[in-house]
């Protein structure tokens, strides 16, 4: 528990730390996001720290679903609003997921393919 | 005053129900064989909202119960360094590649819902409300609050994502003939995040780990983005 605990402050410190990032360079990006990075900047540094954050981090990932319940049930609410623009919606979310999958998938597998491959001739050589 | 009543206006009551039905919604899930589409959180959000109403307690007295909750979405935002420094050296060794492709699928994946959101003709408030909906859930909620969008709605639009990854993302990419793990998990990450990444991880330690990155990739480049691109559309 004492783990959980610190590894919970030392989230919560990056984040405060990133809100005053925000408000001082005037950044338009959220406090949260900029703690983030500069969790993944210190950490890929310092095995030592990101020890210390994972005990904290794990049980929020794991949970991450129960956080989104509350906003979830302010959404129960507003279904009537879903309904009037439900084919819009329909249309914009399925076919931007659809189309970014197939995009996203295509893609990736074509350019590590043609690198994977310069790299085995690269090592041939 | 009954005692019924002095129970469910107590502070506490609103998080005890959240807790029990997140906690029941699960190990509902879990005993129906995990079927993609009854996604638990969808089933906790069902069923505490049905209580508030049965029980006469209003949406402002249930959060204020739950803040605990709404607090501790910054930290999680923050933890999610961790998965994405776990694939950092596969990541890192195909940094353009990757960048070449978050880039693109962003491009098509904001145009496809302006142009069709418009093309419908759909107020801009509605416009802006949609277009986190990739976006991994805690960041996308602070999204909506920058470019002033509606926080529930984007929140059902972020989980119908994910949930569409689960359901339908591997045999959509199985139907394009994309069979490289990488690029299956990272396609799966970009487009639904989360609850995409738990299907990516089930298919492979490889597919899952390159999905959690995407989504955190993702979530980064959307949030320097979509300020930008909801600015003209009056946001």
């Amino acid at each position: 528990m004492p783990a959980v605990l610190a590894g919970l402050a030392l989230l919560l410190a990056l984040q405060l730390a990133g809100t005053a990032l925000v408000v001082l360079l005037g950044l338009p990006v959220p406090g949260a996001v900029v703690g983030l990075v500069a969790l993944v900047v210190l950490a890929a540094r310092s095995p030592a720290l990101r020890r210390r954050a994972e005990p904290g981090a794990t049980p929020l990932l794991q949970h991450l679903q129960l956080l989104f319940v509350p906003p979830g049930v302010g959404a129960v609410t507003q279904l009537d609003r879903l309904a009037a623009d439900a084919l819009p919606l329909t249309v914009a979310v399925v076919g931007s997921f659809a189309l970014g999958l197939v995009v996203a998938g295509v893609l990736l597998q074509a350019l590590l393919r043609r690198r994977d491959l310069r790299a085995a001739r690269g090592a041939a050589s | 005053m009954s005692a019924l009543d002095a129970v469910v206006h107590a502070p506490g009551f609103g998080l005890a129900l959240t807790l029990v039905a997140y906690l029941g919604a699960g190990e509902l899930h879990r005993r129906l064989g995990r079927p993609a589409l009854l996604a638990p959180v969808l089933l906790a959000m069902v069923a505490v909202a049905v209580c508030l109403r049965l029980l006469g307690i209003s949406y402002e007295e249930y959060l204020a119960s739950v803040s605990v909750l709404t607090l501790l979405l910054g930290p999680a935002t923050v933890a999610l360094a961790l998965p994405l420094l776990r694939s950092g050296r596969a990541l890192a060794s195909s940094a353009l590649e990757v960048g070449v492709v978050l880039v693109v699928t962003g491009l098509v994946s904001v145009g496809v819902t302006v142009g069709a959101l418009v093309a419908f003709g759909v107020d801009d408030e509605l416009l802006r409300t949609a277009l986190p909906r990739s976006v991994t859930t805690p960041v996308a909620l602070t999204i909506t609050e920058t470019i002033g969008a509606s926080a529930t709605l984007a929140l059902v639009l972020t989980l119908v994502s994910g949930v569409l990854g689960a359901v339908a993302a591997p045999s959509l990419l199985s139907l394009v003939r994309v069979r490289d793990p990488r690029a299956r998990g990272f396609a799966t990450g970009v487009t639904s995040h989360g609850i995409g990444t738990a299907r990516a991880l089930a298919e492979s330690e490889v597919a899952g780990g390159w999905s959690s990155a995407a989504m955190v990739l993702n979530a980064l480049a959307m949030t320097v983005a979509l300020p930008l691109v909801a600015r003209s559309f009056g946001g």
